[in-house]
């Protein structure tokens, strides 16, 4: 039994791992597709990041949809969205991607990598959101990785870069976004504690792209960018690999939080914080500044404390050890 | 319409005392045997999950006369409030 817990706790370490970096690299990839027209250069606020965000999690629920017809599984869907707890998953959806994720692609192109370990903040507003809808506590520990994240926060916006010119608005679009990916949290631990994660990340991506590229972008006057950007190459090419590795970086995440329990999990998860600020460094040459790198350690060691307890973790480690 | 797979597999401990994950598949076989998500690790992965979530617990675990591990799983009160509240009573196998 010792091996294969083991076994089970390192493949919940390793997506888990997977999950952040992938994430990471979906990050990057949708800003480097940002940066080829029609989308560089595209007026208004809401078109370009639209028009990326629903292209990029539409193509992630056709990977997904691909991936469950190849299980054997296409007819889960139906099923699954016939349930209560189905309905409470297309609902946390609509929070999570066309506000969530589209408030967190509006971030990235107004203030850049400093809109990722923003957005990261989603763990502290889960565990308020927690303490409100589900009546947990906040222990010391938790209270203590909050008030880190918000120091993290300020030291990220203690100096504007320079040339920005809607700097603040992006960093609140990626408050928008760590707020609206808590309540989605909240509601798909409700709903999906009896479903297949498998099936519920499927109906999640597919429903944000489709709501997000017929219902949202038309309301934006966006349907033209739209049309542009499915005809011009590059960026739906990148287009269809970051939505690749947002549905890796899914599929990951809730295979790690079902194996290693949901803090751990998260812990790993929020590791995108780092990896998406390093990647936009290495490959599209993010400015390094110490603000973005101090701000960004201190909001993933906050995130960290509030998703799991460092001497509990030890003790695991321990306890594993002792069972060889 | 069938329940999804994973539900399944709860409402139909909800029945039983226990089950390891062979006797699961063979209740639920006439049902779900067709399809191709039919097998042991994609089983195995929704007992384990539902115990992630508490709504099973791992009631005992041997090996089976191929040397393979085999774990028993029982519903607890939390498995079947929400079989009780989301499942619709067409569905449910149990008195």
């Amino acid at each position: 039994m010792t091996e294969a817990r083991k076994k089970f706790k390192r493949i919940g370490i390793t997506t888990g791992l997977i999950s952040g970096i992938t994430y990471g690299l979906y990050t990057t990839f949708v800003l480097i597709a940002g940066y080829y027209k029609p989308l560089a250069g595209a007026v208004g606020l809401f078109a370009a990041p639209y028009v990326t965000s629903g292209l990029n999690d539409f193509f992630a629920g056709l990977w997904l949809t691909a991936y469950n017809i190849k299980t054997g599984r296409i007819r889960e869907i139906g099923r699954s969205l016939k349930l209560f707890p189905g309905k409470i998953i297309v609902l946390g959806s609509l929070i999570g991607g066309p506000i969530a994720s589209g408030a967190y692609l509006m971030g990235l192109a107004m203030a850049g990598a400093y809109a990722i370990p923003i957005s990261a903040m989603y763990i502290l507003f889960g565990a308020i959101f927690a303490r409100i809808f589900l009546k947990q506590k906040i222990v010391l520990r938790v209270g203590t990785g909050m008030v880190i994240c918000v120091i993290g926060a300020i030291v990220i916006n203690w100096v504007r870069p320079e040339g920005s010119t809607n700097f603040t608005l992006g960093i609140i679009c990626a408050f928008v976004a760590a707020i609206g990916w808590a309540l989605e949290g909240v509601l798909a631990a409700y709903g999906s504690a009896m479903l297949d994660s498998d099936i519920v990340i499927n109906i999640r991506q597919l429903l944000s792209g489709v709501v997000d590229l017929f219902v949202i972008l038309p309301l934006a006057g966006g349907m033209g960018l739209l049309k542009g950007t499915m005809l011009s190459m590059p960026p739906v090419a990148w287009l269809i690999v970051s939505g690749l590795c947002a549905a890796i970086s899914y599929l990951c995440w809730y295979k790690s939080n079902s194996t290693v329990g949901c803090a751990m999990g998260m812990s790993l998860n929020i590791t995108y914080a780092f990896w998406g600020v390093l990647f936009c460094i290495l490959f599209i040459k993010q400015p390094v500044t110490p603000t973005i790198i101090i701000g960004s350690i201190i909001i993933m060691i906050g995130a960290v404390l509030v998703s799991v307890d460092p001497f509990e973790l030890l003790n695991k480690k321990e306890e594993v050890t002792n069972e060889i | 319409m069938l329940l999804p797979a994973r539900t399944a597999v709860l409402n139909y401990l909800y029945g039983v005392e226990s089950a390891d994950i062979a006797q699961i598949m063979g209740a639920l076989k006439s049902q779900y045997g067709t399809e191709r998500q039919f097998t042991k690790d994609r089983y195995m992965d929704h007992v384990m999950s539902l115990e992630a979530n508490g709504l099973v617990n791992l009631e005992s675990y041997d090996l089976d006369e191929k040397g393979e591990l085999r774990m028993r799983y029982s519903i607890n009160e939390d498995g079947k409030a929400t079989v009780d509240k989301y499942v619709d009573k067409k569905y449910r196998n149990h008195k």
